[in-house]
């Protein structure tokens, strides 16, 4: 039964909210279909942070999905996030990267953008289309993305012009982003991303950054053996709790007994100046949640495909502990592949030697060659690799960790903690099911409608 | 990338160059046999392992290397901790080993600054692991500054220019 009939997929939605994931999912064509009209058709996507476009016609190159945008800040300072291909006859307009520039010319017949997107120059104008009369050149421009939002600086993007307001939509979500991209008024530098392409699907990393300690102790125990970072083992993992709110949820660690917010923050390797700074930006409710009984932030993910990390290795012979934050996304490229977008980000005013040592904590332990990230990485392109075949259609993969067989909680919400959204403490894929449950009503719904545009055809319908 | 080195490189004939060229090859063969503690002998105390990461910039542009975000940027201690990691049995991304060929050609040796070697090179990794994927391939030149020790020549310093901007390889457990 073809999956986007609503029986077939009908099928797959209501395994997957019992927690039992076909483990074809990881690795079929058709799903990966739906998934791009249907998912990143509808969702918010995350393009770029505005520290990568910090000067006027600044811009930079990404993708959502198979498109192509410019992420540019223009002459005047504005932000824009345009479909990357001319009007004309569809040459990809910039095929650079990243870059400064005030104009974007198509290779192809000369056709010119200002970087806000409006058409500039059409050579030939007169001769080529009588001017107005056959083209009319005023107000046109590269194809808008449908919805664009913008908050702790990092640019969103929606395929669907009635995307939910995203800022609702972010929900309680918002509370736990501001520990990753919040930390201090002067906003956070992103630096990077490194790019790198495995033969894994996209869904994997998501839902291990949303909720998975329960691999921390295992897939990770060479990094707690070389002592790079000690918190992973496992009974420090279970004392973390599990939260999911709006959009997303992640995973702490449990501070040491006594910690308040300050002594904790220090104990993962806050100077005192940045910790001010936090105490400053962050409301009670935040800074309730790092007091006693304190619960620090590490690995997150906002669905569909953007995750977070906050770890506090050992960067020095000298035991010094410096923590690090990393933004990545899962873009997918294919059925069984994603490329992988890696952020370094840090406060914008935090001490230079802080941001030394934070970049290497980074470095060391995520990104292309981090001692975390290589392990995860062999995991799930093994995942992805067993789920091509046949057998994987007769497999319903247990999501089901922390649920009895009636689907009861096996221990009850956590109350102590300060956050919003459920809370469990202890090992469980409460979070994983909760991203499966939004996976599953947006691959249910069909796509957003398509508006087709016609350009430089005046005040006429197409 | 800045290196130091100055004038033409040094003839084939010249003894410091044929120091230079066997450095690299039995380097390579160390990496290969994943003899990692023998390789991280042949690192100066002061090493400086960089490999930044590369993007795609019209012709025009400066900025061809993102000198704030790299692959490695490494020291002796964070280089002895990834070789630490691959000797403790849960390293799983290699376990199975990955069958890795490091070919090196087209060196080139100047003279540095003092004694110094500065040494151009390039670098083709073939890496195949399991029986289900693809193998792959990175591609990459390399400036390094080699300097005399009483035990041989030692790398001071490496700056790796990836051929890619987007890596086809799942990660970089391997070095360069």
């Amino acid at each position: 039964m073809a999956l986007a009939e609503p029986d077939g997929i009908t099928e797959i939605t209501g395994a997957v909210r019992q927690g039992l994931i076909p483990a074809y999912l990881y690795n079929d064509a058709e799903v990966h279909e739906l998934e791009r009209d249907r998912l990143f058709g509808r969702s918010w996507n995350f393009l770029a942070h505005e520290s990568e476009i910090a000067r006027p016609d600044d811009y930079v190159v990404r993708n959502i999905g198979d498109d192509s945008f410019l992420v540019t800040r223009d002459s005047d300072g504005v932000i824009h996030v345009m479909f990357n291909m001319c009007v004309h006859r569809g040459m990809q307009v910039c095929r650079a990267e990243r870059g400064s520039a005030r104009t974007f010319r198509c290779p192809y017949h000369a056709w010119t953008y200002k970087n806000d997107g409006q058409l500039a120059g059409l050579p030939f104008h007169a001769d080529a289309y009588g001017g107005d009369t056959g083209f009319v050149k005023e107000g046109q421009a590269l194809l808008a993305a449908p919805s664009v939002a913008v908050r702790n600086g990092m640019i969103f993007a929606s395929l669907d012009p009635d995307a939910p307001d995203f800022e609702t939509w972010l929900g309680d979500f918002a509370f736990y982003l501001d520990f990753y991209t919040g930390q201090s008024e002067a906003g956070m530098e992103f630096r990077g991303p490194q790019r790198w392409r495995v033969e894994a699907n996209w869904k994997i990393g998501a839902e291990n950054f949303m909720g998975d300690s329960y691999h921390t102790p295992h897939t990770h125990a060479s990094v707690v053996d070389i002592e790079l970072f000690g918190e992973p083992k496992p009974y420090k993992r279970k004392e973390g709790v599990l939260w999911h709110a709006g959009p997303g949820g992640g995973t702490t660690y449990k501070l040491p007994p006594g910690s308040d917010f300050r002594s904790g923050l220090a104990y993962v390797g806050y100077p005192d100046e940045m910790i001010d700074r936090m105490a400053a930006k962050l409301n009670p409710a935040q800074r309730a949640l790092v007091d006693e009984p304190g619960f620090m932030p590490s690995a997150s993910t906002l669905f569909p495909n953007l995750s977070f990390v906050h770890n506090w290795p050992q960067t020095d012979a000298e035991g010094r502990i410096t923590p690090f934050i990393s933004v990545r996304l899962w873009q997918p490229v294919g059925p069984g592949e994603t490329e992988v977008y890696s952020w370094f980000c840090v406060a914008a005013d935090a001490p230079d030697d802080y941001k030394a040592a934070s970049y290497k904590a980074y470095l060391m332990c995520f990104g292309s060659s981090g001692m975390f990230e290589q392990d995860d990485v062999e995991n799930w392109v093994s995942i992805t690799t067993m789920a091509r075949g046949s057998m994987a259609r007769n497999l319903l993969l247990n999501n089901r960790m922390g649920l009895t067989l009636d689907g009861e909680p096996i221990v009850n919400q956590f109350e102590g903690f300060g956050g919003p959204g459920t809370a469990y403490q202890g090992f469980g894929e409460h979070n994983q099911r909760h991203w499966f449950s939004m996976w599953a009503d947006l691959v249910s719904q069909a796509a957003p409608a398509r508006q087709p545009m016609a350009f430089g055809m005046g005040e006429q319908p197409a | 990338m800045s290196s130091g080195r100055s004038g033409a490189p040094l003839p084939y004939t010249d003894g410091r160059h044929q120091m230079a060229a066997q450095f690299l090859t039995e380097e390579a063969h160390l990496l290969d046999t994943s003899d990692f503690e023998a390789w991280l002998g042949l690192m100066d105390p002061r090493i400086r392992y960089r490999m930044p990461v590369r993007v795609t910039a019209v012709k025009a542009a400066d900025e061809v290397e993102v000198q704030t975000m790299h692959h490695f940027d490494e020291d002796w201690y964070s280089l002895r901790k990834r070789v630490q990691r691959f000797q403790t049995d849960y390293a799983w991304t290699e376990d199975p080993q990955s069958r890795i060929r490091h070919h090196v050609s087209n060196v080139r040796t100047f003279e540095g600054s003092g004694d110094e070697l500065t040494v151009e090179s390039a670098v083709l990794l073939y890496r195949s692991r399991g029986d289900r994927t693809a193998p792959s391939l990175l591609s990459a030149g390399r400036t390094d500054v080699l300097i005399p020790t009483s035990e041989g020549l030692r790398l001071r310093q490496r700056d790796i220019e990836i051929d890619e901007s987007v890596l086809r390889t799942q990660n970089l457990a391997i070095f360069l």
